[in-house]
C-alpha cells in the first residue's frame, strides 16, 4: 500500500483532545509535559487514527480497490505497541500494508502500520482488523 | 503523574473507573471532525439505516480513546507498551460507557516486569462494547 507523511500540529492534538473530553495535562501543558521527562507534550495512545483518515484520505477508495465492499466493514480490532512518544512538530512517514486475510463467516482484513517520525524512529505500530457483515440474505 | 510501581498491584486490583455520557450525536460529530473519520453511519441516520443498522453508532475508535483517557489518567504513558482492543458491540448515541480496568497478570520478560490490565467499556446495563488489554512496564 503506499505510504505517506503527515505533519503532527498542535492544533490537531488540541482538537482531538476537546474532543475526546481529554482534560489531562500532559497533553496541553509543555512544562508540565517536560517535567513529567517528555521533550514536549505527547499525543494520547489512540491518536494514530487522525493520521490514518486526515494523512491518507484515500483510504476508502484504497479499501474499495482491494474489493472490500466499505458499506458492510466493521472496525473489529485495533492494536497498538509503544517504542517512541510522538509529539507536535513531527512529520510521521506512515506505511500501511495488509498482513493478514481470512475468509469465513466473516471475511477479515488486518492491516499492519508502522509510524516512524522525521529521524526515522519507530514511534507505534499497530494492527488494525476490519470485518464485513455478511450479506443480509434477499 | 503516577509512575505504577510493580509491587503496588495484584492481580485482581482495580484501576479507577472513568464514566462518560450519555454520549450524545454531537459527540460523534466532534470526534469525526477531529479523527477524519466521517463515516456517515456515524452521523447520517438516515445513510446508517439504509445500510441495515438501526440509527447512527459511535466510532469504535472514540470508544478506545476513552479508554485510553482512563488508561493515562492512571498510569505515566512512557510505561505503555501495548494497548488492545476488540470491539463487541454497538454503542449508540444516548448510551452512558463506564471504562473500567483489572490487573489481570504480572509478569517479567526479558528482565522488564510487566502488569498487564483487563479493560473493558461497558453500558449501564453492563452490556460489554470494548474489551481489550493495556501491557505497562514498570519498574
Amino acid at each position: 500500500m503506499k505510504s505517506y507523511t503527515f505533519n503532527v500540529e498542535r492544533g490537531k492534538l488540541r482538537e482531538f483532545c476537546a474532543a475526546t473530553g481529554e482534560t489531562n495535562k500532559i497533553y496541553s501543558d509543555i512544562d508540565y509535559a517536560r517535567s513529567q521527562g517528555f521533550k514536549d507534550t505527547p499525543v494520547p495512545p489512540t491518536f494514530q487514527t487522525v493520521f490514518q483518515f486526515w494523512g491518507y484520505k484515500e483510504i476508502w477508495d484504497d479499501m474499495r480497490s482491494l474489493g472490500i465492499d466499505v458499506e458492510r466493514l466493521l472496525h473489529m480490532k485495533e492494536n497498538y505497541t509503544y517504542h517512541s512518544p510522538i509529539y507536535p512538530g513531527d512529520v510521521m512517514q506512515v506505511q500501511p500494508e495488509v498482513s493478514d486475510v481470512k475468509i469465513g463467516k466473516m471475511d477479515m482484513v488486518t492491516f499492519g502500520i508502522n509510524y516512524k517520525n522525521q529521524d526515522n524512529v519507530l514511534c507505534v505500530e499497530a494492527l488494525m482488523s476490519i470485518v464485513l457483515r455478511p450479506l443480509e440474505k434477499q | 503523574m503516577k509512575r505504577i510501581s510493580f509491587n503496588d498491584y495484584d492481580k485482581g486490583s482495580e484501576i479507577p473507573e472513568l464514566r462518560v455520557g450519555p454520549i450524545k450525536q454531537m459527540d460523534l460529530v466532534r470526534y469525526a471532525g477531529a479523527s477524519g473519520d466521517f463515516n456517515p453511519i456515524h452521523n447520517d441516520a438516515e445513510f446508517a439505516r439504509s445500510v441495515g443498522l438501526d440509527g447512527t453508532i459511535a466510532h469504535g475508535m472514540y470508544i478506545m480513546a476513552l479508554m485510553g483517557r482512563m488508561c493515562t489518567d492512571w498510569a505515566h504513558p512512557l510505561q505503555f507498551h501495548n494497548f488492545s482492543v476488540k470491539f463487541k458491540k454497538m454503542v449508540r448515541p444516548g448510551e452512558t460507557v463506564i471504562c473500567r480496568g483489572t490487573v489481570s497478570k504480572k509478569k517479567e520478560e526479558d528482565g522488564q516486569k510487566m502488569l498487564h490490565v483487563d479493560v473493558t467499556a461497558v453500558n449501564e446495563e453492563g452490556e460489554v462494547k470494548v474489551a481489550g488489554e493495556l501491557i505497562l512496564k514498570c519498574d
